[in-house]
């Protein structure tokens, strides 16, 4: 993570000068310095995101790797975040009003949030699913000589891929176990209809009922910039905290397929007249246009890798719909092109989605401990209070 | 099955061979009286024939004769069950051996085809095209029938014959599990899960006869390189057949949000059912262990991304033990190919088994410091949160070593962290081991936890004496087991003061306002005026009754500390009262001391016996 070097000078920074004024007074102006160093911190970073070079097109916007970048900078976030709130500090100082207030709310978005993380990572596991279904594709269709035996096989692992990609569309009701998936009467069945129909189960869900994009309205609610007197010290720490809080989880959902997305608010309610927050104003935007106009259609999520996967997979049913042996030449060149990205899609994912998912376990344990140690720090008040006889 | 090249001539001698034949059928082809079938046999031949001789320019002949006629024959067997709406499998198992021979021919005569020559010629190409499309129709067919093999084995599992005992068991399990004895039944320990209880109902879910079956498939499968196309299949099936049996079990999925929200009742009712029915789950694919390693991938790995409850951990832990057991004795199952990826498949799983245990441990940590009560536990006795998770806990030990290697890299936060020089050569029993760590920040966690909770209590005296029987509570647990190893003795010492405070902090609580009646203001003066020391009587007296009647209700559930704090208290409040009954001696008339020295002390033992009692009624004298 190329963000610790910076990070622990950071923090470095943090404890020595808290050390240093903890001997005089004036602690409020320097929790003011802590936190303008800390936006000035998160600015930079998510500038830094937004700006990577094009040339590598697999590390282009909302690809595995873009998103990898983009959790290693909320891990830092939320590192120096935590360091600023309870670094020398007792129970008392962050249970005065609005503290007594936002920490809780703040708590509670963090539960949300890891119940994102476990759908994310149901999601993840789709991905995967899907990556190996891509896999079998390009096995057949790399096979020399080429005929229509595997020109079938190809096909099929193909349209199973879309079908599972587009697996998230009508997901909602509480569906029933997938028994008639399975239900083949060998009359009338289509021999190259897709089988895999068991990511439709239990496993997919995070819970019955449960809904990604009504997760995300939840934590928007409340997430306002603190105003007049408040407006510096620990209430902007914890709005900024919230605000990337609540964008990356956004991210991740619009991204990745998890349980029930339809209807995801492309509102978040980041402050226009910040100056910091441009960078994530003009991330939002983009990512917001793109939702929108696949939104229509029915898709995979914005996933990078899916959506080139999705693209060059009906592209080859397409080849193979209309394949006959020998096949004509030019056709047969283009689809091997197409079958050459798809492999490098499927390379790519073969390295990124391993490391993707232990960050999004990562950051789930990190959001664990983080609420824990708050906690603690509030129960310490509450323990020592009982007086010594 | 041999190879193919055996059979197609080459030679010389063949060769010759071929021609006579070829010459024979021309000058048959020329007699009269051919029946139409036969002239057709014979077109077909000379065709054949045909091709073979004029073949002889690439590469010393190919003969093509045997392969065509070897694959219109497998063929034809494939084709057959195309259009058949019965399964193969169903068909008995001479139908379906020769269909796997059938594919197996196919397979070895693409073999030889490609291996023939470099200089591919038309024919060739044709020929391997043709056995690959047939290939592929027959691999299609075999992923259908597998996974038909597998659902009809699910489909006998009985739901009504689990979930009719499931009831019962609920109320044995619960009441075993979180005993007020506390003593350890076999319920509490994973380890010692009687076989017989569950051996009643095991079902078994994965019958003996339908391995070899699955095997032969896979066998076909890898060898035609469809093996990708088996193991996606395989376990999807297999995934989703352990999701079913949740369902049947009956355990609702909840987000972490719901988690939080439960109340401790219905979480704890929760837990003891899911606890229960992954026991009945693990024993019954366990139970055929031995022979059937492969069910543990899939039962491991649908286990492995479920979500992660906590109780979930032990068996969690039980399985990545015995996991790591097997992969040192796996042996092939299937042919080469197919036994790496099971291997990799296991040593995956092995790794998310890790992973899923140490979020099962986080997991744990969050709900014991979100777990949220409403309502103050009557009687200030001991939570049951707490029982549960230390009786939990101790079973952490037997899983010391795997837990240490799987905790190992994990960072802790350790507030109330207590550093110990190491105890004994043995490294991981210290008390500074990985896994002595995360238990010590569990009991913090329950630590602070039990804190909020006291404070639900109005009275600040039941508070003190709510976490005195908690906190004591937890040192007699870590005391009375392996877990002192641990903790360490630091952690006993501090605890223990922890706790005494908090008795002194309810002596001080109570009976500092009962005594000051009982005070003598002028330490030098004699005694008090008559009517002061009515007052004061009678002040006591209501100030004692009071408490009386309160803390009778009050609960300490551990003899031997309700004893010390009542000798403790009676040390106090006896004493104040006999002397200051003694310095106003002058002053006791029978009317106005209500009480003697001796009924106080007597009502003092009535003290903390969790049944509520009053004085202002009774005529005790």
């Amino acid at each position: 993570m190329t963000g610790t070097d910076t990070q622990s000078s950071f923090l470095g920074r943090i404890s020595i000068r808290r050390n240093q004024v903890n001997a005089m007074d004036g602690s409020h102006e320097q929790e003011i310095e802590d936190l303008d160093l800390f936006q000035k911190q998160v600015s930079d970073r998510f500038a830094e995101i937004l700006s990577a070079p094009d040339d590598t097109p697999f590390d282009a916007f909302l690809s595995i790797s873009w998103i990898r970048k983009l959790l290693d900078v909320f891990l830092g976030c939320e590192a120096e975040c935590k360091a600023i709130l309870l670094m020398g500090r007792d129970a008392a100082q962050i249970s005065k009003p609005p503290l007594d207030r936002l920490i809780p709310e703040l708590l509670d978005r963090v539960v949300k949030a890891l119940d994102i993380c476990n759908a994310i990572a149901n999601g993840l596991e789709l991905v995967r699913h899907c990556q190996k279904l891509a896999e079998i594709a390009v096995l057949a269709l790399e096979q020399k000589p080429f005929g229509e035996g595997q020109s079938k096989r190809a096909k099929k692992a193909l349209v199973s891929l879309i079908s599972a990609m587009h697996l998230d569309d009508k997901e909602g009701s509480a569906h029933k176990t997938t028994d008639r998936n399975w239900s083949f009467g060998r009359r009338g069945g289509n021999k190259d209809r897709p089988l895999f129909g068991h990511y439709k189960s239990l496993s997919w869900q995070v819970a019955r009922n449960w809904s990604a994009s009504k997760q995300i309205h939840a934590m928007t609610m409340n997430v306002v910039p603190p105003r007049g007197p408040e407006a510096s010290g620990l209430p902007s720490l914890i709005f900024i905290m919230n605000l990337i809080m609540v964008f990356v989880m956004w991210v991740l959902i619009a991204a990745i397929p998890c349980q029930e997305r339809n209807g995801l608010t492309t509102h978040l309610p980041i402050p226009k007249n910040v100056n910091w927050t441009h960078t994530l104003t003009g991330l939002l935007e983009k990512i917001g246009d793109e939702w929108k106009k696949k939104e229509k259609k029915g898709m995979a999520g914005l996933l990078f890798e899916m959506q080139k996967m999705e693209k060059l997979g009906q592209s080859l049913i397409d080849f193979t719909d209309s394949f006959q042996y020998p096949g004509e030449k030019d056709k047969v060149e283009e689809a091997a092109k197409q079958v050459a990205e798809l492999a490098e899609v499927c390379q790519r994912m073969e390295e990124g989605l391993g490391p993707l998912q232990m960050l999004i376990r990562e950051v789930f344990h990190r959001l664990v401990r983080s609420r824990t140690e708050i906690l603690d720090v509030l129960d310490q008040g509450a323990k020592s209070s009982a007086p010594l006889v | 099955m041999d190879g193919c090249q055996s059979t197609i001539p080459t030679s010389e001698g063949d060769l010759h061979v071929v021609a006579a034949a070829h010459h024979i059928v021309k000058a048959l082809g020329a007699t009269k009286n051919l029946s139409d079938d036969l002239r057709k046999i014979l077109i077909d031949l000379d065709a054949h024939l045909s091709m073979i001789t004029s073949n002889t320019d690439s590469k010393g002949g190919r003969g093509f004769v045997n392969v065509e006629e070897r694959l219109k024959q497998a063929e034809r067997k494939i084709l057959s069950w195309e259009s058949d709406p019965r399964m193969i499998w169903d068909s008995g198992p001479r139908e379906a051996s020769k269909y796997l021979e059938a594919v197996d021919e196919i397979q070895t005569l693409v073999d030889g085809l490609q291996g023939l020559s470099v200089h591919e010629n038309r024919k060739q190409k044709e020929l391997i095209h043709h056995a690959m499309s047939v290939l592929q129709m027959a691999m299609s067919r075999l992923e259908e029938e597998l996974i038909h093999i597998l659902v009809q084995r699910r489909q006998q599992f009985d739901p009504k014959h689990m979930t009719s005992r499931s009831t019962q068991r609920d109320v044995v399990y619960d009441e075993s599990f979180v005993s007020v004895e506390d003593e350890p039944t076999e319920e509490t320990s994973s380890r010692n899960c009687s076989g017989d209880e569950i051996g009643e109902y095991i079902v078994d879910l994965i019958h003996a006869d339908v391995i070899p079956d699955i095997k032969s498939i896979a066998k076909v499968m890898f060898t035609s390189n469809y093996g990708p196309e088996f193991c996606e299949a395989f376990i999807g099936v297999r995934k989703e057949t352990l999701e079913q049996y949740f369902a049947i079990i009956d355990t609702e999925k909840l987000s972490i949000e719901d988690v939080l929200k439960l109340e401790w009742t219905s979480m704890s009712s929760k837990m003891n059912k899911w606890t229960w029915s992954m026991k009945i789950i693990v024993r019954v694919y366990l139970a055929n262990l031995k022979g059937h390693d492969s069910w543990l991938l899939e039962l491991g790995e649908a286990v492995a991304m479920g979500p992660h409850q906590p109780e979930k951990l032990l068996r969690l832990l039980d399985m990545y033990e015995t996991l790591a057991d097997l992969l040192r004795d796996i042996d092939t199952l299937f042919s080469e190919e197919a036994g790496s990826f099971v291997r990799l498949q296991f040593h995956e799983l092995l790794e998310s088994l890790g992973d899923s245990s140490i979020a099962a441990f986080e997991a744990f940590r969050v709900a014991i410091s979100s777990n949220g009560s409403l309502y103050p536990f009557p009687g200030g006795g001991v939570h049951p949160l707490n029982k549960y998770v230390m009786n939990y806990i101790r079973m952490f030990s037997e899983y010391c070593n795997t837990l240490n290697l799987l905790l190992k890299n994990q960072h802790v936060d350790v507030a109330d962290q207590v550093i110990e020089p190491d105890n004994g050569p043995n490294l991981s029993l210290s008390t500074s081991c990985p896994m002595a760590c995360h238990l010590r920040s569990i009991t913090s966690s329950l630590e602070s936890n039990l804190h909020r909770k006291s404070q639900l209590y109005k009275n600040e005296a039941l508070q003190h004496i709510f976490l005195m029987n908690n906190i004591h509570y937890m040192v007699q647990k870590v005391k009375g087991s392996e877990l002192r190893l641990f903790f360490g003795d630091e952690w006993i010492r501090k605890h223990n003061g922890k706790f005494q405070q908090h008795a002194k902090n309810y002596e001080r609580a109570t009976w500092s306002s009962v005594i000051c009646f009982l005070k003598d203001d002028n330490p030098g003066s004699s005694s008090l005026s008559k009517q002061t020391f009515k007052e004061r009587c009678k002040g006591f007296s209501i100030a004692f009754e009071e408490v009386y009647k309160t803390q009778t209700s009050w609960c300490i559930p551990d003899p031997q500390l309700r004893e010390d704090l009542r000798i403790s208290t009676s040390l106090k409040v006896v004493l104040a009262y006999r002397t200051f009954l003694g310095r106003n001696s002058a002053h006791i008339e029978n009317k106005c001391v209500k009480h003697t020295v001796e009924h106080v002390e007597k009502f003092l033992l009535d003290l903390f016996e969790g049944s509520p009692r009053s004085l202002r009624n009774s005529r005790r004298w």
